[in-house]
Protein backbone atom coordinates (compact mmCIF):
# COMPACT_ATOMS: atom_id res chain seq x y z
CA UNK A 1 0.00 0.00 0.00
CA UNK A 2 1.55 3.45 -0.81
CA UNK A 3 1.00 6.46 1.11
CA UNK A 4 -0.76 9.33 0.53
CA UNK A 5 0.59 12.37 -0.83
CA UNK A 6 -0.31 14.08 2.79
CA UNK A 7 2.26 11.63 4.82
CA UNK A 8 4.62 13.12 6.59
CA UNK A 9 8.33 13.31 4.98
CA UNK A 10 11.00 13.63 7.68
CA UNK A 11 13.82 11.81 5.59
CA UNK A 12 15.34 8.92 8.25
CA UNK A 13 13.88 10.91 11.21
CA UNK A 14 13.32 8.96 15.00
CA UNK A 15 11.13 10.69 17.33
CA UNK A 16 13.03 11.15 20.39
CA UNK A 17 13.75 8.11 22.59
CA UNK A 18 11.69 7.47 25.24
CA UNK A 19 14.19 5.38 26.96
CA UNK A 20 15.02 7.56 30.22
CA UNK A 21 11.24 8.36 29.93
CA UNK A 22 10.34 4.91 30.43
CA UNK A 23 13.13 4.02 33.50
CA UNK A 24 11.42 6.96 35.08
CA UNK A 25 8.14 5.41 34.83
CA UNK A 26 8.55 2.21 35.90
CA UNK A 27 10.90 3.54 39.23
CA UNK A 28 7.72 4.93 40.43
CA UNK A 29 5.37 2.04 40.17
CA UNK A 30 8.44 0.25 41.97
CA UNK A 31 8.13 2.85 44.64
CA UNK A 32 4.11 2.78 44.43
CA UNK A 33 3.96 -1.06 44.68
CA UNK A 34 6.51 -0.21 47.48
CA UNK A 35 3.83 2.12 49.50
CA UNK A 36 1.34 -0.39 49.21
CA UNK A 37 3.05 -3.05 50.23
CA UNK A 38 3.87 -1.01 53.84
CA UNK A 39 0.60 0.71 53.46
CA UNK A 40 -1.89 -2.93 54.47
CA UNK A 41 0.63 -3.02 57.99
CA UNK A 42 0.34 -0.12 59.03
CA UNK A 43 -2.58 0.76 61.76
CA UNK A 44 -4.78 2.69 60.10
CA UNK A 45 -8.08 3.39 59.43
CA UNK A 46 -9.76 0.29 56.94
CA UNK A 47 -11.39 2.95 55.09
CA UNK A 48 -8.60 4.56 54.48
CA UNK A 49 -6.45 1.82 53.29
CA UNK A 50 -8.78 0.09 50.94
CA UNK A 51 -9.50 3.44 49.31
CA UNK A 52 -5.49 4.53 48.91
CA UNK A 53 -4.74 0.83 47.71
CA UNK A 54 -7.71 1.09 44.93
CA UNK A 55 -6.44 5.01 43.97
CA UNK A 56 -2.52 3.45 44.20
CA UNK A 57 -3.52 0.81 41.83
CA UNK A 58 -5.68 2.43 39.74
CA UNK A 59 -2.69 4.97 38.90
CA UNK A 60 -0.42 2.18 38.23
CA UNK A 61 -2.96 0.72 35.93
CA UNK A 62 -3.64 4.17 34.11
CA UNK A 63 0.42 4.72 33.77
CA UNK A 64 0.69 1.29 32.66
CA UNK A 65 -2.05 1.72 29.69
CA UNK A 66 -1.02 5.22 28.49
CA UNK A 67 2.55 5.22 29.41
CA UNK A 68 3.94 1.53 28.43
CA UNK A 69 1.09 0.73 25.85
CA UNK A 70 1.43 4.17 23.77
CA UNK A 71 -2.35 5.21 24.42
CA UNK A 72 -1.26 8.36 25.20
CA UNK A 73 0.38 8.85 21.55
CA UNK A 74 -1.97 7.15 19.69
CA UNK A 75 -5.56 7.65 18.03
CA UNK A 76 -8.18 8.37 20.76
CA UNK A 77 -10.32 5.58 19.45
CA UNK A 78 -7.65 2.83 20.63
CA UNK A 79 -8.55 4.69 24.23
CA UNK A 80 -12.21 4.25 23.70
CA UNK A 81 -12.07 0.64 22.39
CA UNK A 82 -10.39 -0.90 25.43
CA UNK A 83 -12.33 1.43 27.89
CA UNK A 84 -15.33 -0.08 26.11
CA UNK A 85 -13.83 -3.83 27.51
CA UNK A 86 -12.82 -2.05 30.97
CA UNK A 87 -15.84 -0.61 31.57
CA UNK A 88 -18.30 -3.87 30.52
CA UNK A 89 -16.08 -5.66 33.13
CA UNK A 90 -16.37 -3.11 35.80
CA UNK A 91 -19.84 -3.42 35.16
CA UNK A 92 -20.26 -6.92 35.33
CA UNK A 93 -17.63 -7.08 38.73
CA UNK A 94 -20.46 -4.58 40.14
CA UNK A 95 -23.22 -6.20 39.25
CA UNK A 96 -21.80 -9.30 40.50
CA UNK A 97 -20.92 -8.36 43.96
CA UNK A 98 -24.15 -6.79 44.64
CA UNK A 99 -26.07 -10.05 43.44
CA UNK A 100 -23.87 -12.14 45.48
CA UNK A 101 -23.99 -9.67 48.26
CA UNK A 102 -27.56 -9.72 48.72
CA UNK A 103 -28.39 -11.62 52.04
CA UNK A 104 -30.50 -14.37 50.00
CA UNK A 105 -27.24 -15.41 47.90
CA UNK A 106 -25.38 -15.49 51.26
CA UNK A 107 -23.55 -18.59 52.13
CA UNK A 108 -25.60 -20.48 55.31
CA UNK A 109 -23.07 -20.43 58.30
CA UNK A 110 -21.91 -24.20 59.61
CA UNK A 111 -24.89 -24.23 62.14
CA UNK A 112 -27.52 -23.65 59.64
CA UNK A 113 -26.09 -26.06 56.72
CA UNK A 114 -25.92 -28.49 59.46
CA UNK A 115 -29.88 -27.59 60.42
CA UNK A 116 -31.16 -27.50 56.78
CA UNK A 117 -29.73 -31.25 56.43
CA UNK A 118 -31.10 -32.29 59.15
CA UNK A 119 -34.52 -31.00 57.79
CA UNK A 120 -34.14 -32.54 54.62
CA UNK A 121 -32.97 -35.75 56.10
CA UNK B 1 1.55 -1.40 8.91
CA UNK B 2 2.33 1.30 10.30
CA UNK B 3 2.42 4.26 7.13
CA UNK B 4 5.57 4.51 5.13
CA UNK B 5 6.32 7.32 3.47
CA UNK B 6 8.43 7.60 -0.13
CA UNK B 7 11.40 9.36 2.00
CA UNK B 8 11.27 6.19 4.49
CA UNK B 9 9.98 7.35 7.34
CA UNK B 10 7.84 5.40 9.15
CA UNK B 11 5.20 6.75 11.18
CA UNK B 12 4.85 4.11 14.27
CA UNK B 13 1.47 5.89 15.74
CA UNK B 14 -0.96 6.19 12.65
CA UNK B 15 -1.09 4.46 9.19
CA UNK B 16 -3.03 6.74 6.94
CA UNK B 17 -3.74 3.76 4.51
CA UNK B 18 -6.40 2.46 7.09
CA UNK B 19 -10.15 4.19 7.99
CA UNK B 20 -9.07 4.78 11.29
CA UNK B 21 -5.98 6.40 10.53
CA UNK B 22 -4.68 3.25 13.52
CA UNK B 23 -2.46 0.10 12.03
CA UNK B 24 -4.70 -2.79 11.74
CA UNK B 25 -2.72 -5.05 13.61
CA UNK B 26 -3.07 -2.66 16.48
CA UNK B 27 -6.77 -1.88 16.51
CA UNK B 28 -7.01 -5.78 16.19
CA UNK B 29 -5.06 -6.49 19.31
CA UNK B 30 -6.55 -3.13 21.31
CA UNK B 31 -10.08 -5.25 20.44
CA UNK B 32 -8.67 -8.64 22.07
CA UNK B 33 -7.43 -7.30 24.75
CA UNK B 34 -11.19 -5.50 25.94
CA UNK B 35 -12.63 -8.42 25.56
CA UNK B 36 -9.54 -10.32 27.57
CA UNK B 37 -10.82 -7.49 30.96
CA UNK B 38 -14.27 -8.99 30.48
CA UNK B 39 -12.25 -12.59 30.70
CA UNK B 40 -10.42 -11.40 33.84
CA UNK B 41 -13.43 -9.23 34.99
CA UNK B 42 -15.53 -12.57 35.95
CA UNK B 43 -12.50 -14.27 37.14
CA UNK B 44 -11.98 -11.43 39.50
CA UNK B 45 -15.68 -11.22 40.77
CA UNK B 46 -15.80 -14.80 41.40
CA UNK B 47 -13.38 -15.09 43.81
CA UNK B 48 -14.26 -12.03 45.26
CA UNK B 49 -17.71 -12.89 45.88
CA UNK B 50 -16.46 -15.98 47.67
CA UNK B 51 -14.09 -13.88 49.64
CA UNK B 52 -16.56 -11.21 51.07
CA UNK B 53 -19.04 -13.91 51.89
CA UNK B 54 -17.06 -17.39 52.43
CA UNK B 55 -18.56 -20.39 53.27
CA UNK B 56 -17.41 -22.41 56.07
CA UNK B 57 -14.60 -24.18 55.92
CA UNK B 58 -12.79 -21.92 53.59
CA UNK B 59 -8.87 -21.50 53.73
CA UNK B 60 -7.80 -18.45 55.69
CA UNK B 61 -5.97 -16.47 53.09
CA UNK B 62 -2.96 -14.87 55.10
CA UNK B 63 -1.81 -17.95 56.31
CA UNK B 64 -1.59 -19.69 53.28
CA UNK B 65 0.27 -16.50 51.55
CA UNK B 66 3.73 -15.30 51.07
CA UNK B 67 3.58 -11.69 50.67
CA UNK B 68 7.27 -11.01 50.72
CA UNK B 69 7.53 -13.39 47.73
CA UNK B 70 4.35 -12.11 46.05
CA UNK B 71 5.90 -8.63 46.23
CA UNK B 72 8.39 -9.95 44.60
CA UNK B 73 6.98 -11.03 42.02
CA UNK B 74 4.70 -8.11 41.53
CA UNK B 75 7.93 -5.82 41.04
CA UNK B 76 9.62 -8.44 38.99
CA UNK B 77 6.64 -7.81 36.54
CA UNK B 78 6.64 -4.35 36.12
CA UNK B 79 10.28 -4.46 35.39
CA UNK B 80 9.41 -6.79 32.66
CA UNK B 81 7.03 -4.43 31.57
CA UNK B 82 9.92 -2.01 31.28
CA UNK B 83 12.14 -4.02 29.25
CA UNK B 84 8.94 -4.73 27.02
CA UNK B 85 8.53 -1.11 26.34
CA UNK B 86 12.11 -0.06 26.42
CA UNK B 87 12.17 -3.32 23.08
CA UNK B 88 9.41 -1.76 21.41
CA UNK B 89 11.41 1.98 21.56
CA UNK B 90 14.62 0.31 20.49
CA UNK B 91 13.10 -1.24 16.99
CA UNK B 92 11.22 1.82 16.52
CA UNK B 93 14.92 2.98 16.66
CA UNK B 94 15.62 0.23 13.83
CA UNK B 95 18.59 -0.99 17.08
CA UNK B 96 18.28 -4.72 16.56
CA UNK B 97 20.50 -5.75 18.86
CA UNK B 98 19.37 -3.74 21.68
CA UNK B 99 15.62 -4.93 20.68
CA UNK B 100 16.80 -8.93 21.29
CA UNK B 101 18.35 -7.62 24.40
CA UNK B 102 15.16 -6.25 25.59
CA UNK B 103 13.04 -9.55 24.40
CA UNK B 104 15.44 -12.04 26.18
CA UNK B 105 15.20 -9.30 28.97
CA UNK B 106 11.11 -9.60 29.29
CA UNK B 107 11.73 -13.41 28.66
CA UNK B 108 13.42 -13.66 31.70
CA UNK B 109 11.87 -11.52 34.00
CA UNK B 110 8.22 -13.39 33.32
CA UNK B 111 9.77 -16.83 33.40
CA UNK B 112 10.81 -15.56 37.07
CA UNK B 113 7.65 -14.73 37.79
CA UNK B 114 6.52 -17.68 36.46
CA UNK B 115 8.46 -19.64 38.35
CA UNK B 116 7.53 -17.37 42.07
CA UNK B 117 4.07 -19.20 40.54
CA UNK B 118 4.84 -22.36 40.68
CA UNK B 119 6.91 -22.01 43.53
CA UNK B 120 3.89 -20.58 45.26
CA UNK B 121 1.12 -23.03 43.83
CA UNK B 122 3.75 -26.09 44.85
CA UNK B 123 4.28 -24.93 48.55
CA UNK B 124 0.54 -24.07 49.01
CA UNK B 125 -0.32 -27.84 48.25
CA UNK B 126 1.55 -29.46 49.72
CA UNK B 127 2.65 -27.58 52.84
CA UNK B 128 -0.50 -25.84 53.33
CA UNK B 129 -3.02 -28.62 52.02
CA UNK B 130 -4.93 -26.02 50.11
CA UNK B 131 -5.49 -27.36 46.53
CA UNK B 132 -8.21 -26.73 43.75
CA UNK B 133 -10.87 -29.06 44.61
CA UNK B 134 -10.62 -29.18 48.45
CA UNK B 135 -12.29 -25.16 49.47
CA UNK B 136 -13.95 -22.09 47.70
CA UNK B 137 -10.71 -20.33 48.06
CA UNK B 138 -8.39 -22.66 46.43
CA UNK B 139 -10.80 -23.18 43.23
CA UNK B 140 -11.40 -19.48 42.89
CA UNK B 141 -7.83 -18.33 43.75
CA UNK B 142 -6.11 -21.32 41.52
CA UNK B 143 -8.29 -20.53 38.50
CA UNK B 144 -8.02 -17.08 38.41
CA UNK B 145 -4.19 -16.80 39.45
CA UNK B 146 -3.51 -19.78 36.98
CA UNK B 147 -5.31 -18.06 34.11
CA UNK B 148 -3.15 -15.47 34.46
CA UNK B 149 0.09 -17.46 34.63
CA UNK B 150 -1.19 -19.50 31.90
CA UNK B 151 -1.71 -15.98 29.71
CA UNK B 152 1.91 -14.72 31.22
CA UNK B 153 3.65 -18.04 29.63
CA UNK B 154 1.74 -17.57 26.32
CA UNK B 155 2.98 -14.05 26.53
CA UNK B 156 6.68 -15.46 27.01
CA UNK B 157 6.13 -18.12 23.85
CA UNK B 158 5.18 -15.51 21.75
CA UNK B 159 8.32 -13.16 22.95
CA UNK B 160 10.84 -16.36 21.74
CA UNK B 161 8.55 -16.46 18.46
CA UNK B 162 9.12 -12.71 18.12
CA UNK B 163 12.87 -13.08 18.94
CA UNK B 164 13.60 -15.95 16.84
CA UNK B 165 11.84 -14.05 14.34
CA UNK B 166 14.65 -11.22 14.27
CA UNK B 167 17.27 -13.67 13.13
CA UNK B 168 15.56 -14.67 9.99
CA UNK B 169 17.88 -14.24 6.74
CA UNK B 170 17.33 -11.41 4.36
CA UNK B 171 17.99 -13.70 1.33
CA UNK B 172 15.47 -16.14 2.51
CA UNK B 173 15.90 -19.72 4.45
CA UNK B 174 16.76 -20.65 7.80
CA UNK B 175 13.73 -22.22 8.71
CA UNK B 176 14.92 -25.15 10.31
CA UNK B 177 17.85 -23.74 12.17
CA UNK B 178 14.69 -21.52 13.06
CA UNK B 179 12.73 -24.26 14.42
CA UNK B 180 15.86 -25.54 16.27
CA UNK B 181 16.28 -22.23 17.59
CA UNK B 182 12.59 -21.63 19.23
CA UNK B 183 13.30 -25.55 20.60
CA UNK B 184 15.94 -24.08 22.28
CA UNK B 185 14.47 -21.24 23.96
CA UNK B 186 11.33 -23.12 25.01
CA UNK B 187 13.88 -25.67 26.45
CA UNK B 188 15.89 -23.18 28.25
CA UNK B 189 13.03 -20.61 29.54
CA UNK B 190 10.73 -24.13 30.71
CA UNK B 191 13.24 -25.47 32.29
CA UNK B 192 13.67 -22.14 33.92
CA UNK B 193 10.41 -21.60 35.44
CA UNK B 194 9.47 -25.15 35.86
CA UNK B 195 12.90 -26.22 37.90
CA UNK B 196 15.31 -24.02 38.19
CA UNK B 197 13.74 -20.61 39.52
CA UNK B 198 11.06 -22.63 41.99
CA UNK B 199 14.13 -24.49 43.14
CA UNK B 200 16.56 -21.25 43.82
CA UNK B 201 13.43 -19.73 46.04
CA UNK B 202 13.53 -23.36 47.90
CA UNK B 203 17.66 -22.80 48.92
CA UNK B 204 16.69 -19.54 49.65
CA UNK B 205 14.25 -20.62 52.10
CA UNK B 206 16.73 -22.97 53.23
CA UNK B 207 16.52 -26.04 51.13
CA UNK B 208 19.94 -27.87 50.84
CA UNK B 209 21.21 -27.03 47.44
CA UNK B 210 22.36 -31.26 47.16
CA UNK B 211 18.94 -31.66 47.67
CA UNK B 212 17.84 -29.57 44.41
CA UNK B 213 20.32 -31.25 42.56
CA UNK B 214 19.46 -34.41 43.19
CA UNK B 215 16.30 -33.37 42.42
CA UNK B 216 16.64 -31.89 39.24
CA UNK B 217 20.50 -32.23 38.11
CA UNK B 218 18.56 -33.66 34.80
CA UNK B 219 16.57 -30.74 33.96
CA UNK B 220 18.91 -28.29 34.77
CA UNK B 221 21.23 -30.10 32.64
CA UNK B 222 19.39 -29.66 29.97
CA UNK B 223 18.50 -26.18 30.47
CA UNK B 224 22.08 -25.31 30.99
CA UNK B 225 23.08 -27.11 27.53
CA UNK B 226 19.89 -25.09 25.83
CA UNK B 227 21.12 -21.81 27.76
CA UNK B 228 24.52 -22.57 25.99
CA UNK B 229 23.23 -23.25 22.35
CA UNK B 230 21.32 -19.89 22.64
CA UNK B 231 24.68 -18.63 22.55
CA UNK B 232 25.39 -20.33 19.38
CA UNK B 233 22.04 -19.53 17.85
CA UNK B 234 22.52 -15.70 18.80
CA UNK B 235 25.26 -14.81 16.92
CA UNK B 236 25.48 -12.82 13.88
CA UNK B 237 25.07 -14.73 10.71
CA UNK B 238 24.56 -11.75 7.99
CA UNK B 239 21.92 -9.75 6.85
CA UNK B 240 18.34 -10.42 8.57
CA UNK B 241 14.82 -9.11 7.40
CA UNK B 242 13.77 -7.87 10.55
CA UNK B 243 13.97 -4.27 10.99
CA UNK B 244 12.02 -1.27 12.11
CA UNK B 245 9.41 -1.56 9.34
CA UNK B 246 7.99 -4.72 11.70
CA UNK B 247 8.35 -2.43 14.93
CA UNK B 248 4.60 -3.07 14.55
CA UNK B 249 4.43 -6.57 15.62
CA UNK B 250 6.84 -6.20 18.54
CA UNK B 251 4.45 -3.49 19.47
CA UNK B 252 1.42 -5.78 19.59
CA UNK B 253 3.16 -8.41 21.67
CA UNK B 254 4.19 -5.63 23.61
CA UNK B 255 0.60 -4.66 23.91
CA UNK B 256 -0.40 -8.41 25.04
CA UNK B 257 2.34 -8.08 27.90
CA UNK B 258 1.64 -4.81 29.18
CA UNK B 259 -2.06 -5.91 29.59
CA UNK B 260 -0.92 -9.21 31.68
CA UNK B 261 0.99 -6.91 33.95
CA UNK B 262 -2.07 -4.77 34.47
CA UNK B 263 -4.34 -7.46 35.60
CA UNK B 264 -1.41 -8.40 37.85
CA UNK B 265 -1.17 -5.17 39.14
CA UNK B 266 -5.14 -5.46 40.13
CA UNK B 267 -5.18 -9.19 41.56
CA UNK B 268 -2.39 -8.44 44.02
CA UNK B 269 -4.07 -5.88 45.19
CA UNK B 270 -7.86 -7.34 45.16
CA UNK B 271 -6.66 -11.32 45.96
CA UNK B 272 -3.61 -10.58 48.11
CA UNK B 273 -3.00 -7.37 50.05
CA UNK B 274 -6.97 -6.44 50.86
CA UNK B 275 -6.38 -9.68 52.57
CA UNK B 276 -4.09 -8.37 55.44
CA UNK B 277 -6.48 -5.55 56.72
Amino acid sequence: MSAPATAPAAAGHHEPSKFHFYIQVAMILSVVTGIEVVLVYLPLAKWFVVTTLLVLSAGKFMAVIFYFMHLRWDKVFCTILFFIGLVLAGGTMWALLHIFGADASKPLSAAALELARLAVA
Amino acid sequence: MSSHAATGHIDHHHDHTTSTGIPNKKLLWWAFLASDCMFFGALISTHMVYRLNPPPGNAVPTQVFNIELTSFSTFILLMSSLLMALAVNAIQRGNLKSTRTMLLGTMFFGCIFLGGQVYEFEHFVHAKKMTLSNSIFGSTFYTLTGTHGTHVAIGVLLLGMMYVRTFKPANGGGLFKNFAHLLAIGVTFGVAFIWFVPGLIEVIYGLPIGDLMRRAAIPLAVGAAGLLSLFWFGRSRGAVEFGEKNAIDVEAIGLYWHFVDIVWIIIFTAVYLLEYL
